[in-house]
């Protein structure tokens, strides 16, 4: 019985955790993208429209190089210890964020839906 | 057995919190006030009754402040002669109010400007452009710091008059919003001719979506979604007249010079906790310029806004930067974030 | 004695201080191999945080074995040393909030659970050290890390069934031929 109970807990946080993955990456995003440092948006883009270019974004002397390309974005090198964000690649839309958590940078797509109706039109 | 039905509800429990709330229709009622289309929404049992009596309170407190009929506060103030006159406690709260931001604004507010307003014109829709002598003239009777105000008595010197145009539907709509939530309206919309007053959020718990007008009149510019916050926006595309010289005047006065305000904003949108103070910041951002006003606000962020520029760029506080969204059809205009970083 | 002995044996007698102390040394020492074995593993996932946690099957077996605090300094030696000798000081604020939340989760599920069920305390025990993790990245970093809570869950979950499991053998096997 007792493991009966464990079993079930387990598997409702399992469940939990499968149902709040998949909502996270069904959300809808537009092609809007910020980076964020410290929790600040430092840049934010339309990736459909943004120009080719590479920023570099410091945290205490280490270094991420962002590129944007062809619509995509992603971290090309980073002067941290995990190297995660680089490895992740080009920020997929499946709504994961690319993180460098060594160097407090985040770069994801701005949430929200975008279909223009309005409650009201301020004006 | 036992194991299965446990699991099965714990399924149904997480599936059903997932699911929103069913829509419930809201009670609503559009009217006139002041040559002003407003439309009050509300939600819940006791919407109707909630909504006929915040509109009762609308109309009565803009009656008081309407600087052209005959039997408000304001228009006794305007021919007082100097006189002191003594008001309402809810004037008197308003005209602190203005006078108090126009203080805070270093003047880009000021309810004393209609003089000037009127020499243009903008009162009575005969628009003119006044020679320099007259503005000249007529300068010296604007400055908010000569309205005498000590308690309910106001002293407004000879000549002088006040306006309170600027601040008066965001204040009449924050007293309708109050009577909502005195008759427990926890959900209304509140659009006062483009001046918007939220109560709450959507009934299904989403935030309110608004949209911010292109200058330019091109639909909106893109939505801003708001809870329990109001919104207001000002800028010289609403009203204006084209001179006869073939130039755009616009109905925004800057109180210092007595021209039209002609800088490198189109609009500005003001978000914040109350429709009095939207009111009288978007006002006063319009008249200060982009670079005045970005600094204005981080010397004192107490407040949210929107600026569209006259080269279609968009600015918008960190706080609700993501709030907001463009428009599909105006992805061109860029979007720059205004930090508090000084 | 040798060093699996002074490791499995609880009757220490006047020597008792000396004995426990060495133990958890060990332990320690244990926990810091495996935590080198597993940076040499490649790292798949686009999400920081997502990792077996090796390391903590000694801490698991610690808080089962030893008292409260025992295990926490076992925890918290390691944690500290780890992070001085990989150079990465910047983790060691994430570590030390998910070790806290962790043990703060085990220690007291400790008394109700037998040692066929030390796995389920792993488990909760893996999900708290993720979710503390995570808190502290939202203090640094902001809201937007919250999106990877759900996927943290789940490597938890597996992770911490996986080490729980693991200790449990442990506790098991040393139990027979030792307690």
């Amino acid at each position: 019985m007792k493991n009966k109970i464990f079993i079930l807990i387990i598997a409702a946080i399992f469940l939990a955790g499968i149902l709040g993955s998949i909502y996270v990456m069904t959300r809808p995003h537009g092609s809007r993208v910020d980076i964020i440092q410290d929790g600040k948006i430092l840049y934010s883009f339309d990736l459909s429209s943004a120009a080719d270019r590479t920023i570099d974004i410091e945290y205490n002397g280490r270094i991420n190089r962002v590129r944007l390309e062809n619509g995509q974005i992603y971290v090309e090198e980073a002067d941290c210890p995990d190297k995660i964000c680089v490895k992740t690649g080009p920020l997929h839309s499946d709504g994961l964020p690319i993180v460098c958590l060594p160097n407090h940078l985040i770069i994801k797509f701005a949430d929200k839906d975008n279909d223009g109706s309005t409650d009201a039109d301020v004006g | 057995m036992k194991f299965k039905k446990i699991s099965f509800c714990i399924c149904c429990f997480l599936l059903m919190s997932a699911c929103g709330q069913p829509d419930e229709a809201g009670y609503s009622e559009s009217f006139f006030a002041d040559d002003t289309f407003i439309t009050f929404t509300a939600y819940g049992d006791n919407a109707e009754k909630a909504v006929s009596a915040a509109r009762e309170k609308f109309t009565e407190s803009e009656r008081l402040w309407s600087v052209t009929n005959e039997n408000s506060e304001i228009y006794a103030l305007n021919h007082s002669g100097g006189q002191a006159v003594n008001v309402s406690a809810e004037t008197a709260e308003i005209l602190e109010f203005a006078l108090d931001m126009s203080e805070r604004t270093g003047g880009a507010l000021d309810p004393t400007v209609y003089p000037i307003l009127r020499s243009w014109g903008f009162t009575t829709d005969e628009n003119r452009i006044p020679s320099d002598d007259e503005i000249k003239d007529l300068l010296p009777l604007v400055g908010y710091g000569n309205v005498g105000l000590n308690g309910v008595s106001v002293r407004l010197p000879e000549n002088m008059m006040i306006d309170l145009g600027s601040v008066g539907k965001g204040f009449a709509g924050d007293m309708a919003a109050e009577i909502l939530r005195e008759n427990g309206i926890d959900c209304a919309l509140l659009d006062i001719g483009g001046n918007i007053l939220t109560v709450g959020s959507k009934p299904d718990g989403s935030d309110w979506r608004v949209g911010i007008k292109d200058p330019d009149g091109n639909g909106n510019a893109g939505v801003i979604c708001i809870a329990d916050k109001a919104a207001a926006s000002s800028g010289n595309y609403e009203r204006f007249f084209i001179g006869e010289d073939g130039k755009k005047y616009g109905h925004i006065i800057d109180p210092s010079t007595g021209y039209p305000v002609d800088n490198d904003i189109l609009s500005v949108t003001i978000i914040s906790d109350t429709g009095r103070s939207c009111d009288a910041l978007s006002t006063a951002v319009f008249v200060m310029g982009l670079e005045k006003g970005i600094k204005f606000w981080q010397n004192d962020p107490f407040f949210d806004m929107i600026i569209i520029t006259k080269n279609r760029e968009i600015f918008i506080t960190e706080n609700i930067f993501q709030k907001f969204t463009t428009d599909n059809s105006h992805s061109d205009m860029r979007v720059n974030v205004i930090s508090n970083e000084k | 004695m040798t060093a699996a002995q002074m490791l499995m044996s609880d009757k220490g007698g006047e020597n008792m201080n000396t004995h426990k102390l060495t133990r958890l040394a060990l332990l320690t020492g244990t926990a810091l191999i495996l935590f080198a074995v597993e940076m040499q593993l490649p790292y798949p996932f686009p999400i920081p945080g997502i990792k077996p946690g090796l390391a903590n099957i000694i801490t698991v077996y610690a808080v089962y074995r030893y008292r409260a605090e025992e295990a926490a300094m076992v925890v918290f030696a390691r944690i500290i040393l780890a992070s001085v000798f990989c150079g990465n000081i910047s983790s060691l604020l994430y570590s030390v909030s998910g070790s806290v939340l962790c043990l703060a989760g085990m220690i007291p599920l400790k008394k109700f659970l037998d040692a066929e069920h030390i796995w389920f305390g792993s488990v909760i025990g893996a999900v708290l050290h993720n979710a503390g993790q995570l808190i502290a990245a939202f203090f640094l970093m902001g809201s937007s890390v919250l999106v990877y809570f759900p996927f943290l869950i789940l490597s938890g979950c597996l992770a911490g069934g996986f080490t729980g499991l693991c200790a449990q053998l442990i506790v098991k096997y040393l139990g027979r031929f030792y307690g």
